[in-house]
């Protein structure tokens, strides 16, 4: 565990109640890589981990991005997921499981199992109100700040198919990867011990 | 109308005969490499099946001449998905082969090739007799 | 009649569940439908044969003509009365006949009923497809009451030897039917006889319609199916193999011979076959010495004789064939049963083994005597008077008709002379023979042997009840002179004539055995249609062997070069007859494609000869990049962006599994001479491929509607500008889910595959000194990997700690 201790003061100083909190309010809380737990199976670089941690976020806003346009330029549900399933990777591969466990609190199947049933609901919901599955509705509301917008239910579909290959790729890792490492791990504890 | 360009032809005729090449060999890691080349194939003469090149199918400025046809790329999308699907599977199958097996071969069947050998029992219907009877007990290998 | 068949299939449901508790009596219970058919039937019988039929129908597919017609006339009438009264006896008979507690009765039953209402609806079937069913639904009861519960082997032999057979000649039949059908340009066997069409093809109809009918009747050179079926029970025998089944070739022959009586390729095989089948059958059966055998040679020796006079479609034919049929149907049935009364009572049916039973069972022995009379044709028996009407009908009036006339006179001696066989061997007394051993029978089986028998004689005697019966049936078709009546008493004339010299002649045969059959020992061997077929099963399955073991080698390259040289074969040979040569033909269309196009070759060329797996999957990984770039150029920008992303995550799952696999490819690959073949057969289906991709696109003429209909209604319909898109989510989304629920099945498929390999039973850990102990193989999920990490070290400060 690398919790970076911040020197520490050793008088308890009563005449500045907030002094301690002043002075290390930028000590960080939690480490931000994890990859001395870690541990990979392969060769660590730092570039890789360093460049992964930040690029993280961006590639996730630039998946929604695809997610959202793709009715009017390139883009949409798969486009989408597939990149956000990459940035995963990418993390996955800096970092190794712990890395991605880290952030990854669902478990992939269950990831899988909400974009499937959005996608089963948004076929059958049209039932409901009297036509044939599958039959989309087109809305233009207005809202404040962006202006006349223009949305359709497919959206939604759209949504379940991100979510549905976001949790592919993350169950891929899951087994693919950790699961074939901490297998190759057992076996050379077997070897040794 | 339109005929698929010689290039792109060659190019198709390439592919699979590679693709066929490759699904034809011993090694089940080489065999998924070949689907996955007839796949990129297939998913080409999808695409081309389309038409000649044009501008994206893109609507935005109303519906132009020259644009390329959305049909086969929707569809060459799914195809690519499906694919990808598929060989993920084939790669878990090929390491579970070698996991429990040792080897990533793709075996002969023995009973298909034990059936030149059947024994004859006499004439008329069932004259030959059947493979289950005549086979002693052999080992998975 | 719908109902009537309906019933017989529910009651046969019925019965199987019944037999635990009721055991053999299920037979009665299952005789009741037949029973009930035949008073039903008769209530019917007025308006029925005086003309108007009795029609129901039920709309299968009415638009393309297709329904299931069934119609009950004169001929069906006849029929169903020969049908379900044999029927309700014979199911009567094998209640007594089964003994208590013997096995099987429930399916024998059920079985029983199933082809009692199919051979009903054979006979009342007005379309010829319901016509085909019904054929060949008692095709197959015969082959499972043959067969019984399997387990002889000569039972399944005889069975299958049957089922063969007869369903060859259904199949004859279907294409017959088909092509009269596709002339006639109706399905209704009705509207067919009543608007016979010809030309070329209605000869071959009418060629394939005869070998139904000879395999179905068991006519030469079809007829050792029949003798080998007589395994069966004798009651079975009784009612298929005499009665009912067998009949159903006669009975097609009836049907379409006022349309077809006339047409050479019609008359000339029937007589042909049945006149030859009549004598050559009669000949065996004085050979035989099972009376079973006897009787079922006799069988195939008198449905030679019906064959002649149904088919050629001359009135008094006609009525002599259904007086005949009647009579047979009678007669054949008594006889079957009482030597199933033989055999149960005194355990053989061997002609040398039986003797004096003629004393001990006087009752059955009369029965046989009335029985076999009428099949001889003696006065006033129903036979008598089929055979009058048939000599009359063939008197002499050219040169074909002598020969006709003159094959039955043969055919009736020989009838007599194994008739009196069947009489002294069953009953006789045996010179030199101890009696045999018997015990009397019971009369519930001693009653359905011989109420046929009796049967025969009633109608003999009472022609006016036979003439309205079977009258009807030869309506409409020519008469030559006046109007044949049936009746006992014609008068002085030629068929009483016949009938003597046929009577006569039949009893010096008798004496005159030996002779006989020395005489017929120089004909070839009776069993040659036996060894014919034999030959025929024989040499089928040695083809099949051969051809199995040649093609089917075991070997995943062997079968996909079968398969793709299948392909490029049967859909070149296709294509090269008539697609046109495109004339617009260009080197690029876009001049990036050459460099991206040669790029990707290369790529996928070096993968074949890589000999470190990594290479090879990089390869293939550029390969996909190269096309990925082809899209972008081809200006499909969402599939161009897929394509990469895709790449991407297969090179990673693919690295991802290398990570278990040795570095280079341990096997080298096929041996020289089978790479030049995979290549060759591989180059060859590419070529294939590329040719076909040119002429296809070439011989389009328009663009398509759909994809012009779709860009045109993406905006308003659905919100989207990005067409592709559209389609994807919208137009096409069934496609969409269906393509998501794959991606999700892969997934856990492969999850299922990679996890299960790790909790293969392994052998039981050693127990190690380290204080971390042995670890438990546990689930692979990410947060463990780090959790033993944290273990071992918590272990190993422990250590550190306690000394």
């Amino acid at each position: 565990m690398t919790r970076q201790a911040g020197p520490r003061a050793t008088e308890p100083d009563a005449s500045e109640p907030d002094a301690t909190a002043w002075r290390d309010w930028d000590t960080p809380r939690d480490s931000w890589l994890r990859t001395d737990d870690a541990r990979p199976g392969w060769k660590r670089s730092v570039l890789l981990e360093v460049v992964a941690r930040v690029l993280f976020p961006t590639v996730l806003a630039l998946s929604l991005y695809l997610l959202f346009a793709g009715h009017h330029d390139t883009g949409g549900g798969f486009t989408g997921g597939l990149v956000a399933g990459l940035a995963f990777v990418l993390r996955y591969v800096a970092g190794g499981p712990a890395e991605l466990s880290a952030v990854v609190r669902i478990r992939p199947p269950v990831v899988v199992g909400i974009g499937l049933t959005i996608a089963a609901a948004v076929a059958i919901a049209p039932l409901a109100f009297g036509t044939e599955p599958l039959t989309a509705a087109v809305a233009e509301p207005v809202v404040p700040v962006l202006g006349k917008l223009k949305l359709a239910t497919s959206l939604l579909l759209d949504i379940g198919v991100y979510l549905l290959v976001v949790g592919v790729v993350l169950d891929l890792l899951r087994t693919l990867g950790a699961g074939i490492e901490h297998q190759r791990a057992r076996d050379r504890a077997e070897e040794e011990g | 109308m339109y005929t698929v360009n010689v290039t792109m032809a060659v190019l198709l005729a390439g592919l699979y005969t590679i693709g066929f090449y490759l699904l034809m060999q011993r090694s089940l890691m080489r065999v998924v490499l070949g689907i996955m080349v007839l796949g990129h194939a297939a998913n080409l003469f999808l695409q081309t099946a389309g038409g000649p090149p044009g501008d994206p199918a893109m609507v935005a400025a109303g519906v132009r001449e020259g644009m390329a046809d959305p049909l086969p790329q929707a569809m060459a999308l799914t195809a690519v998905v499906i694919t990808f699907a598929l060989t993920t599977f084939l790669l878990a199958m090929a390491y579970r082969s070698w996991v429990l097996l040792g080897h990533d071969e793709v075996q002969d069947d023995i009973y298909d090739r034990r059936i030149r050998e059947l024994p004859r029992r006499d004439s008329g219907p069932d004259s030959f007799v059947a493979p289950r009877e005549s086979a002693p007990q052999e080992s998975l290998r | 009649m719908l109902l009537a068949i309906a019933v017989h299939l529910v009651l046969a449901a019925v019965l199987l569940p019944l037999a635990r508790r009721l055991g053999r009596w299920v037979f009665v219970i299952a005789a009741l439908s037949p029973a009930v058919t035949l008073g039903w039937v008769l209530t019917r019988a007025g308006p029925v044969l005086s003309g108007e039929a009795w029609s129901e129908s039920i709309g299968w597919a009415p638009r393309i003509g297709l329904e299931g017609a069934l119609r009950l006339d004169a001929l069906g009438l006849l029929m169903t009365v020969l049908v379900t009264g044999i029927g309700a006896l014979v199911l009567v008979y094998y209640a007594y006949y089964v003994k208590p507690g013997e096995g099987g009765v429930g399916s024998t039953a059920a079985l029983l009923s199933v082809f009692s209402g199919a051979m009903l609806g054979l006979v009342v079937a007005d379309d010829v497809f319901t016509l085909y069913i019904f054929w060949e639904l008692t095709t197959l009861c015969s082959f499972l009451l043959v067969g019984g519960n399997g387990s002889r082997a000569e039972a399944r032999r005889a069975s299958v030897q049957a089922l063969l057979v007869t369903v060859l000649g259904g199949l004859a039949l279907l294409l017959g039917f088909v092509l009269l059908a596709d002339a006639a340009g109706t399905y209704r066997v009705s509207e067919i006889v009543a608007n016979p069409p010809s030309g070329p093809s209605v000869n071959v109809a009418l060629i394939l319609l005869l070998v139904g009918a000879f395999t179905k009747s068991a006519q030469v050179p079809f007829h050792p199916w029949l003798p080998g079926a007589m395994v069966a029970p004798a009651p079975v025998s009784a009612y298929l193999h005499a009665a009912a089944m067998v009949k159903a070739g006669i009975y097609l022959l009836a049907r379409f011979a006022p349309a077809f009586g006339d047409v050479p390729a019609w008359w000339v095989p029937a007589v042909l076959i049945g006149g030859w089948s009549m004598i050559f059958a009669g000949y065996r059966a004085l050979l035989a010495t099972d009376l079973k055998e006897l009787l079922a040679y006799g069988t195939v020796s008198q449905l030679g004789m019906l064959t002649v006079l149904v088919a050629v479609g001359e009135r008094t034919a006609a009525l002599a064939g259904g007086a005949m049929l009647l009579a047979h149907g009678l007669f054949k049935s008594a006889l079957f049963l009482a030597a199933g009364v033989l055999d149960r009572q005194t355990g053989s049916r061997d002609i040398r083994e039986l003797s004096g039973l003629g004393r001990r069972m006087p009752v059955l022995a009369s029965g046989c005597v009335l029985a076999v009379a009428s099949m001889a044709g003696l006065p006033p028996l129903l036979g008598f008077v089929g055979k009058e009407a048939a000599f009359e009908a063939f008197a002499p009036g050219s040169v074909v008709d002598v020969l006709i006339l003159a094959g039955l006179v043969i055919g009736s001696m020989i009838t007599v002379a194994y008739g009196i066989r069947f009489l002294w061997g069953a009953f006789g007394t045996k010179r030199g023979q101890p009696a045999t051993e018997v015990r009397a029978p019971p009369a519930g089986l001693l009653l359905p042997a011989m109420i046929p028998a009796l049967a025969g004689a009633v109608f003999g005697a009472a022609t006016p009840l036979t003439a309205a019966l079977v009258e009807p049936t030869a309506r409409g078709l020519p008469a030559g002179g006046e109007p044949y009546h049936v009746a006992l008493w014609h008068g002085f004339g030629l068929p009483v004539v016949a009938s003597v010299l046929a009577i006569t002649g039949g009893f010096a045969v008798f004496r005159a055995q030996p002779l006989v059959r020395r005489l017929g020992g120089r004909l070839p061997g009776a069993l040659h249609a036996q060894h014919g077929y034999q030959r025929v099963v024989t040499g089928l399955d040695d083809l099949a062997h051969r051809v199995t073991g040649r093609v089917q080698v075991g070997s995943l390259p062997g079968y996909l070069s079968v398969i793709l040289l299948s392909v490029v074969l049967v859909s070149g040979a296709g294509l090269a007859s008539g697609v046109p040569l495109p004339d617009d033909w260009r080197w690029w269309d876009n001049p990036l494609q050459v460099p991206l196009a040669l790029f990707v070759l290369v790529a996928a060329g070096s993968v074949i000869s890589a000999r470190r797996r990594f290479t090879a999957v990089l390869l293939t990984g550029v390969v996909g990049y190269g096309i990925g770039a082809l899209f972008v150029v081809d200006g499909a920008p969402d599939l161009a962006l897929a394509q990469f992303l895709v790449e991407s995550l297969v090179l990673v799952v693919f690295v991802f599994v290398l990570r278990r696999f040795p570095a280079h490819f341990t096997h080298g690959g096929p041996v020289r001479a089978l790479r030049w073949r995979n290549a060759a057969i591989a180059s060859g289906a590419g070529a294939f491929v590329a040719v076909a991709s040119v002429l296809y696109s070439a011989a389009r003429r328009h663009a398509p509607v759909a994809s012009r209909e779709y860009a045109a209604r993406a905006e308003p319909e659905a919100g989207a500008t990005n067409v592709v898109e559209a389609i994807l989510v919208d137009f096409r989304a069934l496609d969409t889910v269906g393509e998501i629920a794959v991606l999700a099945i892969a997934a856990t498929g492969a999850a299922s595959l990679i996890l299960a390999a790790q909790r293969e039973p392994r052998q039981p850990e050693p127990e190690v000194e380290t204080t971390s102990g042995a670890e438990p193989p546990a689930e692979a999920s990410a947060p463990s990997a780090s959790e033993n990490e944290v273990a071992e070290e918590e272990a190993a400060e422990q250590e550190g700690v306690s000394p």
